[in-house]
């Protein structure tokens, strides 16, 4: 690589910057810059001078002869009839159905312990698209970008379709009949029956297993998640006396601490919400929380901090236990029985930013919150316990929950199975053999136990060590129930069953029926007969469904902290110090605990802050690649307690020093997506519960090599031209445009006329927290194609909307900014004076459309295009799509077939279908009825759509903003988005 | 200006001609003959694209919110 560092010449380091190697100016990155694409994303090279092909060693001879045979060829080939298909009407049509009409259902799903409301989208019968329900007090519409994936689950090719037993197909009343002779034989043994499965979170389904459990007595559940934190268990039955879900409640909170908490990462749409509505900001009078985020790696909630220190995790706890003191020294008191004697002073956080952080810790008092993260060591969770009693913190709920098993309980399942403890064993929606850290121990004891049945939808690693395989229902086929804070939620069905499936429920159901259990027939009716006895007077069970929740008190108690609990782990802490290098291992953003592996759109959605697609590289923090000599790519082996694993290092800014960090849920071996994608790093999980996610000792070196990374963190360039603005709150009162000044446009075209209406669009940065739900919403909404890791690292990803993470400052702990990139719907657009076809040009109502049948792919526009948000499909990416995925597609939308340019449309499908609808009304279309699937998906509500020409509109109230700007305005280009500058709030002085 | 690039010319215009029009002509009878061989089995045919045998069933009980 050609080099050329800072301090060795006089090119001045820039503002933003998105890769090291900008971040260095070395001459590759210069070079780069002026190319707006990678190379390789082209078809092939370019001559330097001319920009036209370059031809070596083809002559106009075989060119004369190519062109022969091609006609020869395709006259031959067009003689053939292929392709055709027919259109068969409904000789019955469902009465719920009409065609061209989409139905919406109220549902619900859950991940781990966390509900998700939501509100889903069928065309013909087939669910398309999730939103948030808007119903729910908590989400209020929102969702989590997984659960906005998760419609494609429903139609994975890879899904069990009937029963299996060893390897033959069954039905269910011989697949179901086999199930109950074993649970019968057990009961008549006496011998324990083993049922893992994941958190329970619905009370139909506690009482369900409740009364499995009176039907068969020697039946031990375990609910186990192997990402939801052990340590968080834990701490809480140390703190709390029982298991307790920690729900923050921000928009109660004026100063926020993170301590290694990600509650900004997309999953947590209630918290996204009220942090949203926190950072709109109109004016600098507005008020505004305060983010201060602890942390060893980077993650999502430290690029949104105002302040950010990097600590090592094992440290966060004793720098907690410290602030605990500090505020217990100036008053604030402790509660009974805590004893803080063991804490020494701290010296991780900087005296400045400590002094100002216990300022506000202690000013805010019931209006700060302290939050850890799931993956922390238990002592920081007993902290955070700690600090927010102190506090009296109202800005946080903790709720009693029904417990968790953590991999001790794991471990001590496997020694009973080894020893020949269980006569049978059903895995229900878990996959052990993958996710327990001894996955080897684990198989070899469960071979032990003589009748093993597996519930779930694709066969995974622990479907291969069981006998029976019933294939269960996806959740948009299902009943349930869930319990969250502000309301019940109700799960209903959205199609029907697709396969021969069940759900688990039912499954269960029978089986306790068949020990003698008097219940009802099915689990819809289970399900029911309990709601029509606890639904409030008036409501009746229809409507419920309707809505998809019961609102009312919460009735899950509120336990409270014994500071006597605190003593132990602050001893822990203050002797916790760091040895080697410190593995921190959190659920990946697209595969959780690797449940969502096999979901292409999710594996090829960039990681929010590495930006990396399809693997899961270590990340490293800079300082110490730079001391071990490693470079972005080169493959490392990573060795802990006898286990090694060799993958690709990334470099990560902002990371502490001494800390690695690596991303869960890879590396299956089941899966036609999942399969072979990055590395497993289960087995490199700790067996000790109260820091199963943070590991000492690892031990990192090159193992020689480098891979192309799949990482689009360096795609699309814009030339480094200024494009992102970020204010701190003094600069946004004094100097609102901060030290940019609005040019002036002198244009030679005439200003458009826009007769009706003038679609426009505001992102406000500051809100934006790069969750990446946007992108997941578009690709749902608007059947764009996923095209592979190999594509993705030649610069051909094709999404529409993208996130553009900007790092601005020092390497050790720089900030960030988000921005979300599509299609600006120029006014006077460069792309549409280039196109030779006229294939993309101007509504009358403000939209850059695009005419697909007719673009004949040169790709002029998109070499025009200053922002780089055209999308050109240079293989037949849709066409990779099996049969079942194709049922995920809008109807509404085009299916773009190979060489076709595309892009953003500002949804004009949705923008149509609310105006026919206006139309048939007879009235005028309302201001915000129309939601582009970007904005409906936005959890912060940071995009706001409208018309421009309505004065009263949201959208044009906000383009006139102080913090208001266009990208490249000076282009002239006359963008329809307007961006609102992203604003900080640090503390005075800093 | 000359362009250097350029090859010598080696063969007779005729030539040049015929190898013009008889490349494609042969190409396309390959081709041709590839396709209708009535003395050989065709080979294995393309895989056909799977029927879509998945039949959408609405989901019994639930209430939709709107449509």
């Amino acid at each position: 690589m050609k080099t050329r560092l800072p301090d060795h010449g006089p090119l001045e380091t820039p503002k933003f910057w998105r890769t090291l190697e900008e971040r260095v100016e070395t001459l590759d990155a210069q070079e780069a810059a002026h190319h707006e694409f990678l190379p390789s994303a082209g078809p092939g090279a370019f001559d330097d001078v001319h920009g036209l092909p370059v031809q070596d060693g083809f002559s106009r001879r075989d060119f004369f002869g190519l062109v022969g045979a091609a006609a020869a060829v395709a006259a031959t080939v067009a003689c053939d009839r292929k392709g055709q298909g027919t259109v068969v009407p409904y000789t019955k049509r469902p009465v719920e159905v009409t065609p061209g009409v989409a139905n919406y259902y109220a549902s619900a799903t859950n991940e781990g312990r966390r509900v998700y409301p939501v509100l889903v989208k069928t065309r013909e019968g087939r669910p398309i698209h999730i939103t948030g329900n808007d119903e729910h007090p908590g989400v209020k519409g929102k969702t989590s970008p997984r659960t906005l994936a998760d419609v494609l689950r429903l139609y994975d090719p890879d899904r069990l379709r009937a029963p299996k037993a060893n390897g033959r197909t069954l039905g269910w009343t011989e697949a179901e009949g086999q199930l109950q002779a074993a649970l019968k034989s057990a009961k008549a043994s006496g011998k324990a029956v083993l049922l893992v499965s994941g958190a329970v979170v619905s009370p139909s389904r506690k009482a369900l297993l409740a009364d499995l459990k009176a039907a068969l007595p020697t039946l031990e559940h375990l609910a186990y998640e192997p990402v939801a934190g052990d340590g968080a268990e834990e701490a809480a039955k140390a703190s709390f006396g029982q298991s307790v879900d920690v729900q923050p409640r921000l928009d109660k909170a004026k100063v926020i601490l993170s301590l290694g908490a990600d509650f900004l990462s997309g999953e947590d749409p209630e918290s996204l919400g009220a942090w949203g509505a926190q950072r709109r900001l109109k004016s600098a009078k507005d008020n505004i929380n305060r983010l201060w985020v602890l942390e060893g790696p980077l993650t999502l909630t430290g690029t949104n901090a105002d302040q950010r220190v990097p600590v090592v995790p094992s440290r966060l706890a004793a720098v907690a236990f410290a602030l605990a003191k500090e505020l217990a020294a100036k008053g604030v008191s402790l509660p009974a029985g805590t004893d803080l004697s063991a804490i020494p002073a701290q010296s991780e956080v900087p005296a400045k930013a400590w002094s100002n952080l216990v300022k506000d810790l202690q000013h805010a008092g019931r209006n700060a919150v302290v939050l850890c993260g799931a993956q922390m060591p238990a002592e920081a969770h007993q902290a955070a316990h700690l600090l927010n009693a102190m506090l009296g913190s109202e800005a946080v709920s903790v709720r009693a929950a029904e417990p968790l098993a953590t991999v001790k309980d794991l471990e001590t399942a496997t020694k009973g199975m080894g020893e020949g403890r269980y006569a049978a064993a059903i895995f229900w929606d878990v996959n052990p053999a993958y996710t327990f850290p001894k996955a080897s121990a684990w198989k070899e004891a469960l071979a032990k136990v003589p009748f093993r049945a597996w519930i779930g939808q694709v066969e995974d690693e622990t479907a291969a060590q069981c006998q029976l395989l019933l294939p269960e229902n996806h959740w948009l086929e299902s009943w349930g129930d869930f319990s969250t804070a502000s309301a019940a939620v109700l799960q209903q069905p959205t199609i029907g069953t697709l396969y021969d499936t069940k759900q688990g429920e039912d499954v269960l159901l029978d089986a306790a029926k068949a020990l003698g259990a008097a219940t009802a027939d099915n689990y819809h009716a289970y399900l029911q007969a309990r709601w029509q006895k606890s639904l409030p007077l008036g409501t009746s069970f229809a409507q419920a469904l309707h809505d998809g929740l019961v609102k009312g008190e919460d009735k899950a108690a509120s336990p409270a902290f014994k500071g006597a609990s605190v003593a132990a782990a602050a001893k822990k802490a203050a002797d916790s110090k760091p040895q080697g290098l410190e593995l921190v291992l959190f659920p990946g953003f697209a595969t959780h605990d690797g449940r969502h592996a096999n979901n292409s759109w999710l594996q090829e959605t960039p990681d929010p802050i590495s930006k990396m697609t399809w693997d899961n590289p270590v990340a490293v923090s800079v300082q110490d690649a730079q001391a071990m000599g490693i470079q972005e790519g080169d493959y490392v082996s990573l060795s802990l307690d006898g286990t090694t694993l060799r993958l690709p290092a990334i470099l990560q800014p902002g990371q502490a020093k001494g800390v690695i960090a690596l991303a869960l849920g890879y590396g299956r071996t089941t899966g036609g997506v999942a399969k072979g994608v990055g590395v497993d790093a289960f087995p490199l999980l700790g067996l000790d519960p109260a820091s199963a996610h943070v590991r000492k000792g690892a031990k990192l070196a090159k193992a020689g090599g480098k891979k192309e990374l799949s990482r689009t963190q360096s795609h699309h360039r814009m030339e480094g031209r200024d494009i992102v603005r970020s204010l701190t709150m003094d600069e946004f009162e004094h100097h609102p445009q901060g030290h940019h000044h609005a040019p002036e446009i002198v244009s030679l075209y005439e200003d458009q006329k826009f007769p009706d209406h003038k679609w426009g669009m505001v992102i406000d940065l500051a809100a934006c927290t790069g969750c990446s739900a946007c992108v997941v919403a578009c690709q749902s909404e608007n059947n764009v194609p996923v095209v592979g890791p190999e594509q993705v690292a030649r610069g051909r990803e094709m999404h529409w909307i993208r996130i553009d993470r900007y790092y601005e400052g020092e390497l050790e702990n720089p900030k960030v900014v988000h921005q979300p990139m599509l299609c600006q719907h120029c006014d006077n657009a460069p792309c549409e004076n280039v196109c030779p076809v006229n294939a993309t040009n101007h509504s009358p109502e403000g939209l850059n459309q695009m005419a697909y049948n007719r673009c004949v792919g040169t790709r002029y526009c998109g070499n025009n295009c200053p922002y780089k948000v055209r999308r050109f499909n240079f293989l037949e990416y849709t066409a990779y799509k099996t049969e079942p995925e194709t049922l995920a597609n809008n109807p509404e939308v085009t299916v773009r077939p190979r060489g076709v340019m595309e892009k953003c449309s500002f949804c004009v499908q949705r923008i149509n279908d609310v105006k026919i609808r206006a139309k048939g009304d007879g009235r005028a279309i309302l201001d915000g009825e129309i939601t582009t699937a970007c904005m409906a998906g936005c959890p912060s509500d940071a995009i706001v759509f409208g018309d421009l020409k309505d004065p009263k509109s949201k959208v044009s109230q906000l383009v006139t903003a102080s913090r208001a700007y266009r990208v490249l305005e000076e282009l002239g280009a006359k963008p329809a988005i307007t961006y609102l500058a992203d604003l900080k709030n640090p503390a005075a002085g800093e | 200006m000359a362009d250097v690039t350029r090859k010598p010319i080696r063969q007779p215009i005729v030539d040049r001609a015929t190898a013009l029009l008889a490349g494609p002509f042969l190409l396309g009878q390959r081709a041709l003959g590839l396709v209708f061989q009535p003395d050989k089995s065709p080979g294995d045919p393309p895989p056909e694209p799977a029927a879509l045998r998945i039949s959408i069933k609405p989901p019994e009980h639930a209430i939709k919110r709107r449509g």
